[in-house]
């Protein structure tokens, strides 16, 4: 790796207030390769990529391209280099035609000459094998057609180096192959590409290097033909394979959720749930795991009442509740803690006290008394002046605490916590398992989300994997088994 | 206040003195005017009180619809709905029970009036804003033509219908000299303290206000937001309607094509400018009521009567500014 | 033979300020900003027309005003509704609001009724209602500014994504909101021959209406006006025309574009139609 690098980032240090992001990070990626950026959630790899488009000011280190130092203040600056991105949320407009997204942004002039547009689009789109009807609405597409649009777009606009964000989480198998295949032609042509990835298989298979994240540091970079998946694994993880920790796991009770078969439309329509078989009893703690986008979302949704099943039945305490009501469920002992805090979870203007009762507030057990709120604060400890304090006041960190407090309020007999300890400290993350373990331990049930395999591991009595819309449940000896778990998320 | 806030009082500091300064009179002058002239005389504060009473009430009813996150700009059509159904109902049927089946029926038209704003909304995904203002121009239509029409009086050449019996009106509460205080007031003030409890104190307000602030976190929390917005609406319409006809059943006494200089758009200042307290619709009602009745004597002054519908408007965009600004910093 | 004429100017002159109007809402509107307050747009213009166009007697300096004013106007709405970031509806409605008072202020304070106006022919304004449409039209679908207006008013979180400030356009295109709610105005006075604080009798509703009638295109929306205006002329020629026994009170003519808006909204709905951004930041 010598000066031919198409990029070179040296020593990036970025911080959010007292928080480190990234310290001292490198990247090489020689000129015209695939190069994979892999870690776990949280390690940098989106703040990285954010310092290369611009978005982001590094506090501290430097930035070549192809030798030559550079320095972004703007988006736009890092545009004009040639650095462009395909972000996981596609910014295909739908009520635009696919000629009209190719060219926004970089239009050829003030005046659009349709015939002239098209005929470029069609050979740039040829060049990757790819034929588009111009004139169609954008959102006749489907989520890959968005995808090669998308590409499309970085070709328009004439960008040699591509980033990638999870570029295969919304894709099937064979559609993915099929961008892979396109990436290696671009990269024929003279493109650089970076693809940020949770798919080792992916990597090993397609990616000519990989660069390792964990924790805002760069723990390696290596060329994907000297190692494997079990080393890589390791290396995101980092953490030896230890044997499931020994914890006396309670006897399971009766079945407390039992769902089979169960299909979901996606927002786009697709089919995000695929089929989804899943047991839980009472007293059992399930994991869910599973790299983002693998139908966790709609899967809770569905288990929630807010979306509905296409196929399949949903059993809670042995009785069919396709048609229960939100209300019914919490009623029954139904608790959330909900994917998106800000937007399901809590209504922001609101103070802590009006916040507490969300959800309760047709509960039989209902209490509206100022303790309760205190009880819901001082439990896992949120930071706050009082129960009138507004919500949207607390930080992040204070409104989880504040939220897991309430899920687990009035006798839960079912908890469905969707990143529970999203942005917490160790200590609060050990207190938030351990009071869903007492609440399973009192007969309750539990199913856990999680993008972080090992808190599930070392706090769940056994974990199922999810991968593209369906759930595989391990062999009941590996149930905690991090190489078959690791294996069930990333492959098939 | 932030930088942009202090602006924007600025600017509209200056606005108001420069519409001022060219009038020639001086703002101490105006302002002793509007206090006068609303305030001045048992006469005057009877006048503006019968101009309080439906923006209060009507304020209520756009501030009920708007804690549920829906924008009654139909006040104005419901409330010329009720008031002309309020007062057909009153003709027929004398004394006591024509009032009262009066401001029944009223509430009844303005609900009735309200319920396609809010069935679009909830089932077709049009804004009930466009809808109400559609709904605004037919109600003026139709009052218009049906006035002019079969509902026409025989005891005046202009469209009117006939005066209720004096009977059949809402009867004055209190009556000292020049003070008068109405029943269809003191009805009005309940309505405030009883819409204040249920949306602070039950769990239905609790509820609707959940729908108005974010509609995905109640659904989440099991409320659900259709129905209630439906309700909402139902019971801003009917109170809106409620307004028309207390303010022709109690002061007015008859219907009329121009019966009602805006009331339902001033109320939707009301609620705007009340805050997120039910209770700052007290104060907000009588600042409009004030600023109306009171500009009469500003344009005996020479100081042409559109001063009121500026600072009006210029104190709907501040208040709305300083809201927007209180959400967002969350203090 | 006469007759037909007589109908076609009528129509014409109806529509027109519908047109213009419709126009400048669609401006706004696609570009993502929730327009009610075309109405005090062109009340503005109007009454500055009239106040202009009696002092100085210049019909041509009277025009650049009124546009002034109006454009004057939308600027304060993009204050509102960007800058302070205020909800469309309330600054719609403080606009209009505004507008009421400002002109009935201006026209009480400066108005003098016993001066004559001076008023270019009203041939202008139809002209340019008819042309204004094919040149949004082409604008739209031909040009990188069109283009970036639309996608705009679709997602101005996605065209931030893509590096367009959503800002910028909106700035743009609220100016050329006020242009058209300017000749607007300044049509329906002229028209009059006088102001008064009724002249606009809701043509700005009315025009809102024909713009969610046309789907916010250029085209659809010239004909729902068109139909509109054609709607008013008919209720100026059957005035006192009696069918059967009774005569048709002017309330049904009138009240059709509302009714055909309210159906339309029913049938159809808005949300597939309406532009996806309206209303967010």
């Amino acid at each position: 790796m010598s000066a031919e690098a198409a990029v070179r980032m040296t020593g990036i240090t970025k911080r959010f207030g007292a928080f480190t992001a990234l310290e001292g990070v490198d990247l090489v990626v020689r000129n015209q390769t695939i190069h994979a950026v892999v870690g776990e959630n949280g390690a940098g790899k989106t703040t990285l990529m954010k310092v290369l488009q611009g978005l982001h000011a590094a506090d501290a280190g430097t930035l070549e391209l192809d030798g030559k130092t550079v320095s972004f203040r703007r988006a736009e600056d890092a545009y004009r280099s040639g650095i462009g991105m395909v972000s996981q949320h596609y910014s295909i407009i739908p009520e635009l035609t696919c000629l009209q997204n190719l060219m926004l942004g970089s239009e050829p002039g003030p005046l659009l000459d349709q015939s002239q547009a098209k005929e470029r689009a069609t050979r740039v789109a040829s060049e990757l094998g790819l034929s588009f009807d111009w004139d169609a609405l954008a959102e006749t597409l489907g989520p890959a057609g968005s995808q090669k649009l998308e590409i499309l777009k970085l070709l328009w606009r004439e960008s040699r180096i591509m980033i990638l964000d999870e570029p295969t989480a919304m894709l099937s198998p064979a559609d993915s192959d099929a961008l892979y295949a396109n990436l290696k032609g671009l990269v024929e042509r003279g493109a650089t590409v970076i693809v940020v990835t949770h798919r080792l298989p992916e990597v090993l298979e397609y990616c000519d290097d990989v660069t390792v994240l964990r924790g805002g540091k760069k723990i390696a970079a290596m060329a994907t033909s000297e190692t494997d998946a079990a080393t890589l694994a390791n290396l995101i993880v980092g953490r030896a394979l230890d044997g499931p920790s020994d914890q006396t796991r309670p006897e399971p009770g009766e079945v407390v959720l039992e769902l089979k078969g169960v299909r979901v439309l996606g927002d786009r329509g697709d089919e995000a749930l695929r089929g989804v078989d899943l047991t839980v009893r009472a007293g059992e703690m399930v994991g869910l795991a599973g790299v983002d986008g693998s139908g966790q979302r709609e899967l809770f949704r569905l288990l929630w009442g807010v979306a509905r099943p296409v196929g399949g039945t949903l059993t809670l305490f042995g009785q069919d509740a396709s048609n229960w009501s939100v209300r019914e469920r919490i009623a029954r002992g139904l608790r959330l803690v909900a994917e998106d805090r800000l937007h399901e979870g809590v209504v922001e203007s609101w103070s802590l006290h009006l916040n507490g009762q969300l959800g309760f507030q047709r509960h039989p057990d209902r209490e509206d008394s100022p303790q309760f709120t205190e009880e819901l604060i001082q439990r896992f400890r949120t930071k706050a002046r009082g129960i009138g304090d507004r919500i949207a006041s607390l930080s992040g960190g204070n409104q989880q605490r504040f939220v897991v407090a309430r899920a687990l309020a009035l006798d839960p007999e079912l908890i469905l916590a969707f990143q529970p300890t999203r942005g917490l400290d160790i200590a609060a993350t050990e207190e938030i398992f351990a009071a869903m373990r007492a609440h399973c331990a009192a007969g309750a049930a539990a199913l856990v989300v999680s993008f972080d395999l090992d808190d599930l591991i070392d706090h769940c009595d056994r974990v199922v994997a999810m991968n593209r819309g369906r759930i595989h449940t391990p062999a009941v000896e590996l149930g905690r088994d991090r190489a078959e778990l690791g294996r069930l998320m990333v492959t098939t | 206040m932030s930088g942009r806030l202090i602006a924007l009082a600025f600017g509209i500091f200056v606005l108001i003195a420069a519409a001022l300064v060219s009038t020639q009179v001086s703002p101490v002058t105006a302002g002793k005017l509007l206090f006068e002239g609303s305030l001045g005389s048992p006469e005057r504060i009877s006048q503006t009180l019968v101009l309080v009473t439906p923006l209060l009430i009507a304020g209520i009813a756009v501030f009920v619809a708007l804690q549920a996150g829906l924008f009654n700009i139909g006040a104005e059509g419901q409330l010329l709905l009720g008031a002309m159904c309020g007062v057909v109902v009153a003709q027929k049927v004398p004394g006591f029970f024509g009032w009262v089946l009066g401001a029944i029926v009223g509430m009844a038209a303005g609900a009735a009036w309200a319920y396609p704003a809010v069935w679009i909304k909830v089932w077709r995904g049009g804004h009930e804003v466009i809808s109400t203002i559609m709904l605004n121009n037919i109600a003026l239509l139709l009052c218009g033509a049906l006035v002019r029409g079969p509902l026409k009086g025989t005891q005046s050449e202009s469209a009117t219908t006939d005066p209720l019996p004096a009977g059949s009106m809402v009867p004055n509460l209190l009556q000292s000299g020049d003070l008068r205080i109405n029943l269809a007031l003191v009805v009005g003030l309940v309505l405030l303290f009883g819409v204040a409890r249920f949306l602070l104190r039950s769990v239905g307000g609790f509820e609707l206000r959940a729908t108005g602030a974010n509609p995905t976190a109640a659904a989440f929390a099991g409320v659900e937001t259709k129905r209630v917005m439906v309700r909402a609406m139902l019971v801003s319409g009917a109170l809106a309607g409620l307004a028309g006809a207390f303010q022709a059943l109690a002061y007015e006494g008859r219907f009329y094509p121009d019966f009602s200089p805006g009331y339902g758009f001033d109320a939707l200042g009301v609620a705007l400018l009340a805050g997120s307290s039910p209770y700052g619709l007290l104060p907000a009602a009588l600042v409009f009521g004030i600023l109306s009745s009171g500009s009469a004597l500003l344009t005996i002054e020479g100081v042409p009567k559109g001063i009121v519908g500026i600072l009006l408007g210029l104190l709907i965009a501040f208040f709305a500014a300083v809201r927007y600004r209180e959400v967002r910093s969350g203090g | 033979m006469a007759g037909e004429a007589i109908w076609l100017v009528n129509t014409a002159v109806m529509a027109a300020p519908l047109v213009l109007a419709a126009m400048g809402g669609l401006l706004s509107e696609r570009s993502g900003v929730m327009n009610i307050a075309l109405e005090g747009k062109m009340l503005m213009a109007a009454c500055t027309l009239a106040l202009i166009g009696a002092s100085t007697g210049n019909a041509v300096l009277a025009l650049f005003s009124a546009i002034g004013v109006a454009t004057l106007m939308s600027l304060g709405h993009y204050l509102l509704t960007q800058t302070y970031k205020i909800d469309h509806v309330v600054s719609g409605m403080a606009l209009n609001a505004l507008a009421l008072g400002g002109a009935k202020f201006l026209s009480d304070k400066f108005g003098d009724p016993t001066k004559s106006v001076a008023f270019l022919p009203i041939e202008v304004y139809i002209g340019s209602a008819l042309i204004l449409p094919v040149i949004l039209g082409l604008w739209l679908a031909k040009t990188r500014a069109g283009l970036r207006l639309l996608a705009v008013g679709n997602s101005p979180e996605k065209c931030r994504q893509i590096g367009l400030n959503p800002l910028v356009v909106r700035f743009g295109a609220l100016i050329g909101t006020g242009l058209c709610c300017g000749l607007s105005g300044a049509m329906i006075v002229t028209n009059a021959g006088q102001f008064g604080e009724y002249v606009t009798a809701g043509k700005g509703f009315i025009a809102l209406a024909a713009l969610i009638l046309g789907g916010w295109r250029p085209i659809p929306t010239l004909v729902a006006a068109i139909g509109f205006g054609l709607i008013q002329a008919v209720q100026l020629q059957l005035q006192g025309v009696k069918i059967g026994a009774a005569e048709i009170p002017s309330e049904v003519w009138n009240g059709l574009p509302y009714l055909a808006t309210l159906v339309a909204l029913i049938v159809l709905g808005s949300k597939s139609r309406a532009p996806a951004g309206m209303g967010q930041h």
